[in-house]
Parts: structure tokens; sequence; C-alpha cells
């Protein structure tokens, strides 16, 4: 790959460009200087999330110190209501309390804040009787707030407090346990082309099929989804140029790399699409003088993007690197090791010089 | 962030003049948000505050614990201290105007939907008995600004989730209204029908639309009897039958009829499989080189096949063309044949 000069684009990459993504995800620690990196406080706990496993995955988890991540994470905490804000003094809410569980995990450190008060907080987003979890206090419903509580019940070691049976009152039928409540309404939520949107009645968008499929798995429950209608959905998604997108007539984005295929892993179904031509896309959308992973080539890179893009690879047999939970977007080691992996799909990793990569249960 | 250009780097002067300007943003935003917080730590409730959550809302629109904190100061700051729940509306009108204004800036950011939300609710619950014209006024006026961004944009989802949610409390305004499109009139859900339908012929590949057109039809026809279902599902093949010849690459009109093939027995479903069948097939071969045509026969075919008699003289052929269709299928649409193989292969 030649280099070429700062007045003409530099060619797509062949290859993944793990140093320079370790070196830029290490640098957005030090971007005070950027009026963006100020005005994304509110994602700030997300990020680093989103950075550490883009690291564990390539396998360079100690590019960022341990002991100062953990404590960040716990400055995030909020003693009053017991879940995590997004940056310390921010709002406590589930998006930013299931990445604080997440960091906690992959570094041991979950006994770090009091497991109960954080169990407590996340409870006590669902509202009496119903079948999902609210995204904080303020009450919105979204598909994606559910999967972040069954995730991060999970995780915490607190999944059997959804079985717990809930006292019915009146005429409201049968007690059932919490977890039947949250089957029923994800079925509520499920769509005549087998895919799920952000609540009851809204239109079906892969990253609400990859949280409504991602939970039903923790909850063994994926007998409500129709694997093959909503595989042929998934697949669907990828485009000529090898991309996917995240409904129809939508543009193709990095990000529903991960969305589509983490949800066709768990649905065993990953050699419904052309891995290879999407294995390019993605390395096509590397930032090969800044480093990072754009949405599309051409963009700017963002850690969101460089996740996703790094750990669809990984899910695609990528070589060099380390295998990612598709159901938690984790290093597969912290799930195994917590006792918590499903049965889903991944392609066998390529060795450097190695054939295709073959579908393995 | 989504859709932004890498450009090249600019001369260093260039750059040094944009860091120096940048810094004095930062140092503005700090300061600004300095204040606010300062002031959202000591329950601070006044007006003085809820201007300054203005100005921080207008530079940060994605910030949510100011957009919490701004909710916090009418609740338990300002409103408490007016003589009238009728009071709270010039306050909360002015919320509205916040919010739309920040929507056409920023249409898909959920904190802004999520406001407007609560900013609607708290207006329904100011109008008291005897002023529910005030209240369905507002709705209506909600649901006309709502179209005026779907016709800017008519897959933004947050726009279509807000409409669903609008017209599910038209007639009860509490803050959960049953899940569309439960709460819906006979008459609301035919006026939401004829929405898609306009929606669908200014565009076949409004997928959202055809979305919305399953949740409502599905409604419609769970209170008609069997005849007029019957009746009703075959002008909807009618209808999907122009989009798929209009533009049979376009996925939307073909996931409809597959849903419209699948839906539960409106009587004879081996004829309205061979019936179907015909019209996809005349569409097969005007269209030879298109995937969904020959993968609805594959389908639809296979579909077939489960009806009849073990006996059926026509199985052997049925099978045989599946497994042709499927062939055809991967070498077309090669990015997706390990599905097509794998269904030929549960073919037997």
């Amino acid at each position: 790959m030649t280099i070429a000069s700062s007045s003409t684009p530099t060619t797509a990459p062949a290859h993944l460009l793990m140093d320079l993504h370790t070196q830029y995800i290490v640098s957005l620690d030090q971007q005070e200087s950027s009026l963006a990196y100020h005005l994304t406080e509110h994602l700030r706990l997300n990020g680093v999330y989103w950075g550490l496993v883009a690291l564990c995955i390539m396998g360079n988890k100690d590019a960022l110190d341990k002991e100062a991540m953990v404590d960040y994470v716990v400055r995030c905490w909020d003693k009053e209501t017991g879940g995590f804000g997004s940056h310390p003094g921010h709002d406590a809410h589930l998006l930013s309390t299931l990445s604080a569980v997440q960091i906690l995990a992959i570094h041991s450190s979950l006994d770090r804040l009091p497991r109960a008060r954080i169990i407590a907080y996340i409870l006590g987003l669902r509202p009496k009787g119903k079948g999902y979890f609210t995204g904080d206090a303020w009450g919105e419903v979204d598909t994606r707030f559910t999967y972040c509580a069954v995730s991060a019940l999970s995780l915490l070691g607190a999944l059997g407090e959804l079985d717990k049976v809930e006292e019915v009152e009146g005429d409201e039928g049968e007690a059932v346990t919490v977890r039947e409540k949250v089957v029923r309404w994800y079925e509520a939520c499920r769509n005549f082309d087998g895919g799920f949107g952000s609540q009851e009645g809204a239109e079906s968008h892969a990253g609400q099929v990859f949280a409504s499929v991602a939970a039903l798995a923790i909850l063994d429950r994926l007998d409500i989804v129709d694997a093959d209608q909503l595989g042929w959905w998934l697949s669907e998604r990828q485009l000529k140029n090898g991309g996917l997108n995240g409904r129809p007539e939508k543009l193709e984005d990095v990000c529903y790399s991960w969305w589509v295929l983490s949800a066709i892993s768990i649905l065993k179904k990953l050699h419904w699409i052309n891995a290879e031509k999407l294995i390019g896309f993605i390395l096509s959308a590397q930032d090969p003088d800044a480093g990072g992973i754009a949405d599309r080539p051409g963009d700017v890179a963002d850690v969101f993007h460089t996740l996703f893009g790094i750990a669809a690879l990984s899910l695609l047999g990528y070589e060099n690197l380390r295998p990612v939970d598709p159901v938690y977007c984790m290093p597969a080691e912290v799930i195994e090791g917590l006792g918590l992996k499903k049965d889903c799909q991944t392609l066998t990793r390529k060795v450097d010089g190695d054939g295709k990569g073959q579908a393995e249960q | 962030m989504h859709g932004v250009r890498r450009t090249k780097p600019s001369p260093e002067a260039v750059q040094a003049a944009r860091r120096a300007k940048e810094a004095s943003k930062i140092a503005e935003y700090r300061a600004l948000e300095g204040e606010v917080l300062e002031r959202k730590k000591r329950a601070d409730y006044t007006p003085e505050s809820l201007s300054l959550t203005t100005q921080l809302l207008w530079l940060n629109p994605e910030y949510y614990s100011i957009w919490n904190y701004r909710r916090l100061i009418l609740q338990l700051g300002i409103f408490p201290s007016l003589p009238s729940p009728e009071h709270q509306q010039p306050l909360l009108l002015e919320d509205l105007q916040l919010t739309i204004a920040a929507l056409k800036a920023h249409p898909k950011v959920y904190w802004i939907w999520n406001h407007r939300k609560w900013t609607l609710e708290t207006l329904a619950g100011t109008f008291g008995v005897g002023k529910e014209d005030g209240r369905r006024w507002e709705w209506g006026k909600e649901i006309r600004i709502v179209e005026g961004l779907l016709e800017k944009d008519s897959r933004n989802f947050h726009a279509w989730n807000y409409r669903r949610y609008l017209l599910s409390s038209l007639s009860s305004p509490s803050p959960n209204p049953p899940p569309f499109p439960l709460a819906l009139t006979p008459a609301q859900l035919s006026a939401e029908r004829a929405y898609t339908t306009c929606k669908i012929e200014s565009s076949f590949s409004n997928f959202s639309a055809w979305h919305q057109r399953t949740k409502v039809l599905e409604r419609e026809w769970a209170r008609l009897g069997a005849e007029q279902r019957r009746a009703e599902r075959d002008e909807e093949f009618e209808f999907v039958k122009q989009a798929l010849y209009t533009d049979p690459s376009d996925q939307s009109g073909w996931l409809y009829h597959r849903w419209l093939v699948s839906l539960p027995d409106f009587g004879d479903r081996e004829s309205l499989l061979r019936r179907e069948l015909l019209v996809i097939a005349e569409l097969a071969e005007l269209e030879p080189d298109s995937k969904w045509p020959l993968d609805s026969l594959a389908t639809y075919k296979h579909l077939l096949l489960s009806l009849l008699p073990p006996s059926s003289p026509e199985r052997t052929q049925l099978l045989q063309e599946c497994k042709e269709h499927l062939e055809k299928l991967a070498e077309i649409d090669p990015d997706r044949r390990g599905r097509y193989r794998e269904l030929a292969g549960r073919l037997g």
C-alpha cells in the first residue's frame, strides 16, 4: 500500500490497521481542545465502553489504564439513585448503567460498588405490571432499554430477579413471572417482517432487532423469533457494496455491520450474507491517516463505528482478533468466565494467508 | 457521528486560527455549563435557571441531564407558584416552540422528542373539564407538525412513533395510551389507512408507510366478517401489485405481499397461492433477472407443496421448479447464496 502525499486521498486499506486504531482510541481521552469532545459528555461512559471493547478485541486491553478507568466509572455512579450517568454529575440512565456494568465486568471490578443498589435501580425502572424497562425515571420506552436491563442484570448475576411472579390486581389475568411479561412484550413489538421496532407498533430497525434478539437469547426465549423470516430480512440488509443497512432503502453504515451481524449470528444464519464483501466494506471505512473507522468510506471516524467495525470483523473470523460475544458485545472470554455464553454462530477465524472462513456452530 | 466527510488538512495558519476560535467557544460553553450545573446541584428551580437551560440546550440539545433539569424547574419551581394549571400554558407553549426549532435542526435526537412529548402531556393536563376543544386543537396542530416533518423525511421513525402516540392519545391524553393502534376509532383507522395510501402512492419504497398500513389493517380486519376480510385483502393484493410492477426491485412491496399471503386463512389458501403464483410468474417473465419474483415463486410453491396431498401429481413438478428457482437465485444474487442453498437443501 503506497503512502500518498497530503494533497491526494490515501487509497483504501486492505488490512485492519490495528496499531493505528489502538493509538486512535488511546488518544480520544486527550481531545480537550476539541469542542465536539465537550459536547459529547452525554455519551462519555458509553464511549469508554466502546473504546475498551475495541481494544480487547485487538488484544490491547492494557493500552488504557485499568485503575483510572474503574475510578472514572465509580465517579459516574449516582449514589442517590443507584444508577450511573454518562459522566460525573450527569443523571442516571440505563444506557450508561449498562456501559458501566460492562466495563466493570471486563475489569473484574463488579464489586467496587454495592451490587444490590445497582440491581435495585434497574429493577425500579420497570413500571408495575409491565413487560418493559424505561430508560430512566422520565419514562421513555424502547426495546433497547429492556435489553440494557436484561443484559446488566445477567452480568450482575441477578437474572433470577425476573423469575419472580408479580402480584396481580383485579382482573389483570393470570400471575406470571416478570420474564414471561418481558417475552410477551417483545412479542407485541414483533412486526409483519419478523423484525422488532423500538416499541409496540414501531417499524423494524436493525438496532432494535439486535436488542430484541439478544435480550430474548439471554432469557432463553428465542422460540418467539421466526429465524427463517427474520434471517431473511437481516440478510437483505446487505447492499451491492457489501455494507449493511439498518432497514429497507437506507444507506449502508458500519454500525449495522454489528447490529445486523450479531442478530444473524444469534439466529445462526451468518452464511446467509457475503462475509468477504462485508469485510472489504468495513476495511474501506477505516481512516488510514488519523485512525479509527467511520460509518462509511471517506467519512470522519469515531469510536462508536470503530468498535462496531472491529467487533463485526471478529465475528466474521478476521485474523488476529479475539472472539467477541454477539449477545453482549463484550470479549467472549469475559462472558464465558461469567457462565453467560449462549449457543451462537461465528465464522472460523482465518489464520494469516488462509482461505475463506467457514460457518461453525 | 454519521455522514461527515473527511477533508484534507489545511495550512498551519488556518488551523491555528481555528483552534483559537474553538478554544474560546469551549471556554464559553464550559462557563455556561458550570453555572447551570451549580444551580442544578443546589436545586435552584427559578426562572433565571430556566433561561440558562434554554441557552445551554441551544448549544447542546443532546445534553439529556439538562432537559431533565428543565422539567424539574417547571414542575417543582415555577408551576407550583402559579394560580392555576391554565397559567402553565404559555410556558409550555414556549417549550413546544423550543423543541420544534431544535427538531428542525436535529430531527433524530431522542431527548428532544422526549421533552416535546412531556410538554404536550403536561399541556394536556392543563385543559380542565369543558376545555376538551382546546386540547384537541393542540393535538391537531401536533399532527400537522409531525406531518410536516414526515414530508421532509418520510422514513424518520421518531416522527412516525410520535404520530402513532398522538393518534393513540387523541381521545384520552394519558401519558401511556394503549399501544398503537388499539385506541383508534374506526374513523381514525380509516383516515390513517388513507394517509398510508397517499404516502405509498408518492413513493412505493416507503417501507415505513407499508409498515404502518399493516398495523392499521390488522386492526380493521379484526372487526370484520370473514367475507369482508377476504374482499379487502384481495383489494390489498391489487394495490401491492401496482408497486411490484412499477419497481420489481423494491423490497417493500414484496415483503408486504409475503405478509398478505401468510395471513391466517380468510378462505381457500390453495387458490390464493395459485392465483398469486400466476401474477408473479408473469412478472418473472418480464423481469427474468429480478430476484424478488423468483424468491416469491420459490417460497409460495414450497407453501403450496405443504398443502397438497402426498399423492398429488403436481408434487414432483413443483419440487423441481422450487429447486430451479433457488439455483437461479444463487446465480443472480450470489451474496445470499448461502440462504438459497440452505432452502434448497431442505427440499430434499
